[in-house]
């Protein structure tokens, strides 16, 4: 038994094992320095672990690694092709972004007394998020969702002490977040009883596009269920709250992974568990998917229009943005699939630099409300830098990751013959440049408010991971070789499964 | 379907886009650090250039956006000449002004430029549109350049036609896809196969001959152009009106209608030109003049006259720029351009004058210099195709150039009445760009098959010999008869003084008439449109107010909802899931 042939447990196990030991930790001796360092080097490791995991599938082809040594259908089986290897290291490399860029933003926000259960839990959350992508195992992604969710809901609560309403906020996501782990769970036992399996490439073949009501129910009860935990529109109403009121750290860190964690799982059932042979899914396609992709894209952007809080803002858009991912899927061509993955991995990396922003806003001003961002381009010139740019990609401005995305949804949509759903994008993408351009318009040209006079720039531990957050928006917008090959492969891979 | 990665890699290849990013950098480098600007840019023109060479003949960045093919660059033998002439002038007008320390008009002295070689380059009608507007945008920047209210002005009314233009050739656009139902660039023509005029050839035409200043639509170059800075002017003459005349030659070669049209643009500006004071301005009506000459070789379209009127266009940059960085380098010293205040400058400014006469020598096509192995392929043309009126005009235009741009401009600033001034010589780097100009001049002039073999036909001037008898005995005798009448003027006091004046050319009807019938039409339009607005605005501030109930902060949309009717949305979009997966 050597590593290397281990490598695929070990995103998943790192955190799993290093989390406990955190508890161990003192939370308030060297100021919270000892889980602070343990956590940004797990969160490394794991990065490391994913990367080389995404290096071997690019090169090698897909992995399938037996936990415990009982084989599949039995056993529990981890699978790694392109299209989970991408989100993976999507999630490692935000948590190697965020973990650092934490220590300032944790000692101003969270109870002293808590850092090491604050930390242990983010990376509870990071193990969950990782399970859920890596498992092959459909039950597992079950337990690994919970195990994500339940340390979110912990996360939110801890906002409770800069804002009480962060108590609020969690309850509800919690209650909504159960609902929607159940109809996922309901929808699973429905497929097992249609197959007696719970491995999806088994369930994949044991269905073989044996159409009948159980399938069907447990399809839709699936899609709702995750469509809910995407924030799908109009189910999202959880999030905005969550997001806004959640400490700043927890929310770079969610904003940028947890919702494309539930996009991708979506994805898999349809194309790796379910199959797109039969009917109903070209019926949901048309008439779930797209019709709430597209009224997600106008009604929560306009929304995020009129919101006076940054963070509730970003969180809106958000919504409208998962919109894109699934008009993507919508579409049911390999080049939908493609835009839906590119724009998955490019508005993780955009919400999560604009989060972390946020973040550093809030450290130095201490608000997220808009008006705490007037005149900040004099104060913070690296943070509104940073915000400005990854603002642009959310628009969509060419040389940034966004453009890409935009493309790659416009040529999708051309090529499947709905030229009117790439205007609604063009149309949706001028919304994002008025809510966006509030907040630049603040930034550069208002008067900074007479009692933020002392206002100076982030502390260099949060600058330097959300410049470095920030470039990857710039460097992949202009060499996109790494996200839109692979995610091109991926998808290619996914249709291939799929037939 | 292409992908957004190819678009990147189609652009990385194209020499435009690469002198663009100098351009942008080159913008970017903050005052403190402007020395090193002009270096910058001047390393991405060797890049630029370098690749141009590398790629060679053929044609590149081809794309598919949205279902139709894109050629964004293309190397063909008459993109490659004037390619390559503009990468020569953009290198020299750099050097031209090193010292420069203007970030507006350094970043437009490259980016305009790289615009004018984007659109030479364009292998498409909508690569040609973006290459087309975004010059006509970098470049107004060089007007603007002096910075006060006149010229501004006038960049505003210099923009205003090149948008002009450019909507046109949009339109144009339109018109030649509905008709070939295809984007790419290739002759376009004036008639269709029943010998009727096409609406899309006239409006492509129209847009092409606003950039090329055809008479009636030129008086934007004599507004704009002298209004720059002095090194302004000289970047703005190369080429706006020859990316205009390397359009013309690809869409609408052997028109017999451009003969006309450029046979007028030879004659009038010389009227004009000899009664200008301003020297700048003589130089902009010689553009239209030599321009003018390029749109006859189109016009006859034989191999022989394209050649003529592609090889005209290389050599008349040079030396036409050579001419404009001489009397630049007076305006520099002395601060006047007018003909009035300037003379007797040869004293202290021997080389200058030396490489101004070099240009004036090669301008009226003196044997040995550049514009004599270029012109005379069009006047053959002229006189091959039997065109005896053409070819009159042509060799009475030939001698009206000498008169003004050969003898004048030279006479007028460094001879005639001494203006006392005794200015310094020019600073050594106008020295070199002119010194560089001049030699590039003579060594055309004397050995021009480098050029010809640039051609687009090289083979139809194979046989050309410029030097034949017949050709250096004929243009000596117009040379030297025109001299004679210009020294026969002065002499007889009968030459058109030098008197500071303002000259009225025919934009004085849009100008004065022009200007009382538009104050009306703007009133009418502003009345209509505060109707429409006071209509319009009610309406949208209702809308407005009835989004903002809905999606504002305590909208229904956006309202925090107790989780009971979080649960109920749930449960009502899994209905709808079910009923959609079942009824399927």
């Amino acid at each position: 038994m050597n590593l290397a042939a281990q490598l695929p447990v070990l995103p998943i196990i790192t955190p799993l094992i290093a989390a406990p030991l955190t508890i161990l930790m003192p939370s308030e001796k060297f100021g919270g320095r000892a889980p602070y360092v343990w956590a940004t080097l797990v969160a490394w490791a794991a990065f490391a672990a994913c990367a080389a995991l995404l290096h071997a599938v690019a090169t090698a082809g897909p992995i399938s690694y037996h936990l415990g040594d009982w084989a599949p259908p039995i056993g529990i089986e981890y699978r790694i092709d392109l299209a989970n290897a991408l989100v993976l290291t999507l999630v490692s490399g935000v948590a190697a972004l965020v973990m650092p860029f934490s220590f300032r933003s944790v000692r101003a926000e969270i109870d002293p007394r808590q850092t090491s259960l604050f930390y242990a839990a983010l990376m509870i959350c990071m193990a969950g998020l990782l399970g859920v992508t890596i498992t092959g195992d459909a039950f597992n992604v079950f337990v690994f969702l919970e195990i994500s969710s339940l340390s979110t809901y912990a996360l939110v609560a801890m906002g409770g002490r800069t804002d009480r309403r962060a108590l609020t906020a969690s309850f509800n996501y919690l209650v909504m977040g159960t609902i929607g782990a159940t109809f996922f769970v309901i929808g699973l036992g429905l497929l097992y009883q249609a197959t007696g399996t719970l491995n999806m490439a088994d369930v994949k073949h044991q269905l073989a596009g044996d159409n009948n009501r159980m399938v069907e129910a447990g399809f839709a009860f699936i899609v709702v269920g995750m469509g809910l935990k995407a924030a799908m529109f109009p189910m999202h109403l959880w999030m905005p709250n969550a997001y806004a009121y959640a400490p700043s750290v927890v929310s770079a860190f969610i904003a940028a992974t947890a919702t494309k964690v539930a996009v991708y799982v979506i994805i898999r059932f349809i194309y790796s568990v379910i199959g797109i042979e039969f009917g109903f899914i070209e019926a949901a396609f048309n008439y779930l998917l797209m019709p709430m992709a597209i009224a997600g894209m106008f009604f929560a952007s306009i929304v995020a229009i009129f919101q006076d809080d940054v963070k509730r803002m970003l969180a809106y858009s958000s919504v409208g943005q998962i919109g894109y991912m699934l008009l993507g899927v919508s579409f049911g061509t390999e080049q939908g699939l493609t835009a839906s993955l590119v724009h998955l991995i490019n508005h993780g990396m955009m919400k999560g630099a604009l989060f972390m922003a946020a973040a550093c806003v809030m450290l130095r001003v201490g608000s997220h409300s808009i008006s705490a961002y007037a005149g900040l381009a004099r104060r913070m010139p690296a943070t509104a830098a940073a915000f400005i740019l990854s603002g642009l990609s959310l628009i969509g401005a060419p040389l940034t990751v966004g453009f890409i995305s935009k493309w790659q949804l416009l040529a999708a949509a051309f090529d499947s013959g709905r030229a009117w759903a790439g205007f609604l994008v063009v149309a949706s993408s001028f919304l994002a440049v008025i809510y966006v351009g509030r907040v630049i318009e603040l930034m550069l040209l208002r008067p900074p408010a007479p009692d933020a006079a002392g206002v100076k720039e982030a502390p260099l531990s949060m600058i330097i991971p959300l410049l470095v957050l920030t470039g990857a928006n710039v460097y992949f917008g202009l060499n996109t070789e790494l996200t839109v090959d692979l995610a091109e492969r991926a998808a290619h891979a996914l249709m291939g499964s799929a037939r | 379907m292409t992908s957004a990665s190819s678009f990147i890699t189609a652009l990385a290849v194209n020499p435009a886009v690469i002198m663009t990013v100098g351009a942008v950098l080159g913008a970017l480098i903050p005052n403190g650090f402007a020395a090193i600007r002009r270096p910058l840019m001047m390393i991405f023109v060797a890049m630029s250039a370098f690749q141009l060479n590398r790629l060679g003949l053929g044609e590149f960045g081809a794309l598919s956006i949205f279902g139709e093919p894109v050629t964004m660059l293309r190397i063909d033998p008459l993109s490659r000449i004037f390619a390559v002439v503009f990468h020569i002038a953009t290198a020299l007008n750099l050097l031209y002004a090193w010292r420069s320390r203007d970030r507006a008009q350094d970043f437009a002295s490259l980016a305009y430029p790289a615009a004018a070689l984007g659109g030479v380059l364009a292998g498409d009608l909508i690569t040609l549109f973006v290459w087309w507007e975004i010059a006509a945008i970098t470049s107004v920047f060089l007007v603007w350049a002096p910075g006060t209210r006149a010229t501004f002005v006038a960049g505003m009314r210099y923009l205003t036609i090149q948008v002009l233009s450019g909507v046109l050739l949009l339109a144009g656009v339109v018109l030649v896809y509905r008709e070939t139902g295809s984007f790419a660039f290739g002759e376009i023509g004036l008639r269709d196969a029943q010998g009727a005029m096409k609406a899309s050839g006239l409006v492509m035409l129209t847009a092409f001959g606003i950039k090329a200043a055809f008479p009636l639509l030129h008086n934007w170059v004599q507004d704009a152009y002298p209004k720059a800075s002095f090194s302004g002017t000289i970047v703005l003459s190369v080429f706006t009106t020859k990316l205009a005349v390397a359009s013309i030659a690809r869409a609408f070669p052997g028109e017999p209608e451009l003969i006309l049209i450029g046979a007028v643009m030879t004659i009038f500006p010389i009227f004009f030109a000899l009664i200008e004071n301003d020297l700048k301005k003589v130089l902009c009506y010689s553009i239209n003049n030599q321009v003018g000459f390029m749109v006859v070789g189109v016009g006859f379209g034989t191999a022989a006259s394209i050649n003529g009127a592609v090889g005209y266009a290389f050599t008349n940059i040079i030396f036409e720029s050579l001419l404009f960085m001489a009397v630049g380098a007076a305006v520099y010293r002395t601060g006047t351009s007018k003909a009035t205040e300037l003379g007797g400058l040869y004293r202290t400014m021997p080389l200058t004058m030396a490489f101004a006469i070099v240009g004036a020598m090669s301008i009226s096509a003196f044997p040995g210099f550049a514009g004599f192995v270029t012109k005379g392929l069009i006047i053959d043309a002229a006189g091959e195709a039997n065109h005896f009126l053409i070819w009159l005009v042509l060799l009475f235009a030939s001698a009206g150039v000498l008169e003004h741009a050969g003898i004048k401009i030279p006479y007028f600033t460094f001879f005639a009445h001494d203006s006392g001034k005794g200015p310094k010589e020019a600073p050594p780097e106008m020295l070199l760009a002119m010194g560089i100009s001049a030699f590039l001049c003579i060594a055309i002039g004397v050995r021009p098959e480098p050029l010809y073999a640039l051609m687009p036909y090289p083979e139809a001037v194979a046989d050309y010999h410029p030097y034949a008898p017949y050709h250096v005995i004929e243009q000596l005798q117009l040379l030297l008869w025109a001299v004679l009448a210009f020294a026969a003027l002065i002499l007889l006091k009968w030459y058109p003084a030098e008197v500071p004046s303002t000259n009225l050319d025919t934009d004085w009807f849009y100008r004065v008439p022009g200007r009382g019938l538009l104050g009306w039409a703007v009133a009418a339009v502003r009345a209509v449109w505060r109707l429409a607005w006071r209509l319009f605005s009610t309406r949208t501030q209702e809308i407005m107010d009835r989004i903002y109930a809905v999606h504002g902060p305590e909208g229904a949309l956006a309202r925090s909802w107790p989780t009971g009717f979080m649960a109920l949305a749930t449960a009502v979009i899994l209905g709808l899931a079910l009923i959609i997966a079942f009824a399927a």
